[in-house]
């Protein structure tokens, strides 16, 4: 075991490669301008649908979500339309650190790793925890963390209500990061210390207009987060010493929005849906006649027969329903402009044992747009609380030179690659 | 002094502590077995007299079996009986259906409760929860503040050593009395047992199921269950590994992922 990790892998939760390559040379990221210097940053794919669940469940497993069986933050229960929320203990493939023998590791708040369950080392669950005594590997953790006042997240439903209290609360919660970081690193020594911060992700979805609006009230705000961001990187780089894997990434970019899509709103328009007595805690709304509906962001299914109560698809029809689908989303046009960037077909995106379970197709949005699968939204195009969309074509990665030969980093690397640069970078 | 008896005494010593303490005192009585136990060894405590009101947070969506038994006992124990409803919200039609759980939940009981306290100036409630009924309510006390907002911060608790409790409640506080917090599940039912306390027949087997935990019809799951008699339920918990709130543990948890994806713009 080496005092400083083999590998220090630093996860900054919806930040896309132009804010980085922006922010590094304006002066707002000195430190990141100053790493970036010494290594190869790219711009990284994110996984299909690109929300954080399922990009890290692909980064830590390195497998697609056909194999690790998570598809969004949803899912509805075989057989009904209530919803069930895929957990750790859902994910269909392991994850890196359950993989290398002999390796202690750190994870700190990673999306999809909630409940945390036993490893050869310490694992605080990220995004959705619940409970950070469930949150929490090994147990004797939790007094810790509750001492230095430990935050699984920053309230969110603040953003909707008082954006400066949001943004207080924000603060605290990333202080609260670093208290937990700079205590875990003590607590070493470690073979691998991964940690994300995911206050980069809640501040694009409130905020992200704020980056190409240098007179937006809450600019100096946006920069002032990444500019903490940036001296906190500073300091974890100065630690992690000067031969081993230093890493940073993101799960998937931000983009502005300009217009919500309610995409069931469309399917009902377009005849695909009828929506009957809809409520927020289900998808009972599905009624009978619909043939597609879709989960969030846009996760299209096929209304089955034989999967769904009221679905009367035959598997048969299954394909053309799904191609009829397609064919209508790619002649959506709001405001004159096409909405639908891709379109995913369930076999061309997928592949594994999970395959049945995947959505038929999965729309990924222009900029500007974003999608959403609310059941009941009264029309097809809103303006919500938000002001930024995921984006699935400009993640980052970044690996500083040494560990790993240049050669050896893919041109045009996706969230999938990830793993594989870790364990070689370890093997060391 | 055998085991349960310990258990009783303990509650009654709680029980009367409370009563000496606070003037404006009530208890919840949720009909079920917990807070039906608690009265039973309170109207022990007062000798057949409970000397505050028995509240009852009515959602209008519980067992009509509830209703049934409420209305009966009060009556038979000569119980001041106190129905907290928030009326606004069922006027305005609040119901399981018509938003999220989580909604109906906090709108029906919390707002109904928060506003009966301010209605009547309680200082101080007593509750039949239990330590070993869900992982926080490990850190509970028996004499646990809440503050205006009804949020409690189970960091800032004062210790509770040798029966010395902090009793009193600053500003706007409230007290919660917990006096069965030391009882478990099975505690409960041998106290059922060797006391003849009746319970609502919810919780007896009918065509392979029963129901462990009572509260609203909607929000209410059974469990598979042989047991129709006290002895065998008994026999059940204490051979079972399943957690006696399972199916609503569960959909606590769900209400909550919801809540925090809500906020982000999913769902």
């Amino acid at each position: 075991m080496t005092t400083v990790p083999r590998a220090v892998i630093i996860g900054l939760d919806g930040v896309p490669h132009r804010l980085i390559e922006r922010y590094a040379s304006d002066g707002t990221m000195p430190n990141l301008g100053r790493i970036l210097s010494r290594g190869t940053l790219r711009k990284m794919a994110s996984s299909v649908p690109d929300v954080s669940c399922v990009a890290w469940s692909t980064v830590i497993t390195g497998k697609n979500a056909g194999e690790h069986g998570v598809y969004g933050f949803m899912n509805l229960r075989p057989g009904t339309y209530r919803f069930s929320f895929p957990t750790f203990d859902d994910l269909g493939a392991r994850p890196f650190w359950e993989e290398m023998p002999g390796r202690r590791a750190a994870v700190i708040n990673v999306p999809g790793t909630y409940p945390a369950r036993e490893m050869n080392g310490a694992l605080i669950s990220g995004f959705v925890a619940l409970d950070l005594a469930k949150a929490t590997h090994p147990k004797a953790l939790v007094p810790e963390l509750e001492r230095i006042g430990y935050r699984i997240d920053v309230d969110a439903s603040k953003g909707h209500s008082d954006m400066d209290a949001f943004l207080r609360d924000l603060a605290e919660e990333t202080e609260s990061k670093v208290r937990a970081y700079r205590h875990l690193w003590e607590r070493g020594p470690w073979d691998v210390f991964f940690l994300v911060f995911t206050g980069t992700d809640r501040l694009g979805h409130f905020l992200f207009e704020a980056f190409d609006d240098g007179r937006h009230p809450y600019a100096a705000a946006f920069r002032a987060h990444f500019a903490r961001i940036d001296e906190v990187l500073g300091e974890i780089e100065g630690r992690a010493g000067g031969d081993g894997l230093f890493m940073m990434l993101s799960d998937h970019g931000f983009g502005p929005i300009g217009r919500e899509v309610n995409v069931n709103r469309f399917l009902a328009e377009r005849g695909f849906l009828r929506v009957v007595d809809p409520s927020p805690d289900s998808f009972e709304g599905v009624g009978e006649g619909s043939r597609a509906f879709a989960l969030d962001p846009c996760r299209v299914y096929v209304h089955l027969a034989g999967r769904y109560p009221r679905g009367r698809v035959p598997p048969a029809d299954r394909e053309r329903v799904a191609e009829e689908v397609a064919a209508a989303f790619g002649d959506l046009r709001i405001d004159g402009r096409p909405v639908a960037r891709r379109i995913c077909r369930r076999a061309e995106t997928f592949s594994g044992p999970h395959l049945d379970a995947a959505p038929d197709l999965v729309v990924l949005p222009h900029r500007g747009f974003d999608l959403k699968a609310r059941l009941a939204a009264p029309q097809l195009v809103s303006r919500g609380a938000f002001t930024g969309a995921h984006t699935q074509d400009d993640a980052f990665l970044f690996l500083r030179s040494g560990a790993i030969p240049e050669s050896a980093i893919p041109a045009a690397p996706w969230v999938g690659d990830v793993r594989g640069l870790i364990e070689r970078g370890i093997a060391r | 002094m055998d085991e349960l008896t310990e258990l009783e005494s303990r509650t009654i010593y709680v029980v009367r502590e409370a009563y000496s303490r606070f003037k404006r005192i009530g208890m919840l009585w949720s009909i079920g077995k917990d807070s039906t136990s608690l009265l039973w060894m309170c109207r022990k405590a007062f000798f057949g007299k409970i000397p505050f009101p028995v509240i009852h947070i009515d959602t209008g969506y519980k067992f009509r079996e509830i209703y049934e038994f409420r209305d009966r006992y009060a009556r038979e124990w000569g119980l001041d009986l106190m129905v907290a409803r928030n009326e606004k919200a069922l006027a305005a039609g609040t119901g399981p259906e018509t938003g999220s759980k989580l909604d109906c939940c906090h709108a029906l009981k919390t707002q109904a409760l928060i506003d009966f306290i301010a209605a009547h100036r309680l200082d101080a409630i007593l509750l039949g929860i239990r330590r070993d009924e869900h992982g926080i309510r490990s850190k509970e006390r028996y004499f646990s503040p809440r503050d205006e907002r009804f949020q409690w911060d189970y960091q800032n608790q004062p210790p509770e050593l040798w029966d010395q409790f902090k009793s009193s409640t600053e500003g706007h506080h409230h007290l919660r009395v917990h006096p069965i917090l030391h009882m478990t599940e099975l505690d409960i039912w041998r106290y059922v047992e060797r006391e003849g306390i009746p319970i609502v027949d919810l919780y007896f087997a009918k065509n392979g199921a029963r129901y462990r935990s009572i509260g609203c019809a909607c929000c209410c799951s059974t469990v598979e269950s042989e047991a129709d008699t006290v002895d065998k339920i008994i026999h059940e918990i204490a051979t079972t590994d399943v957690s006696e709130r399972a199916g609503r543990a569960q959909d606590k948890e769900n209400a909550y992922t919801m809540q925090k994806l809500r906020a982000l713009g999913y769902m």
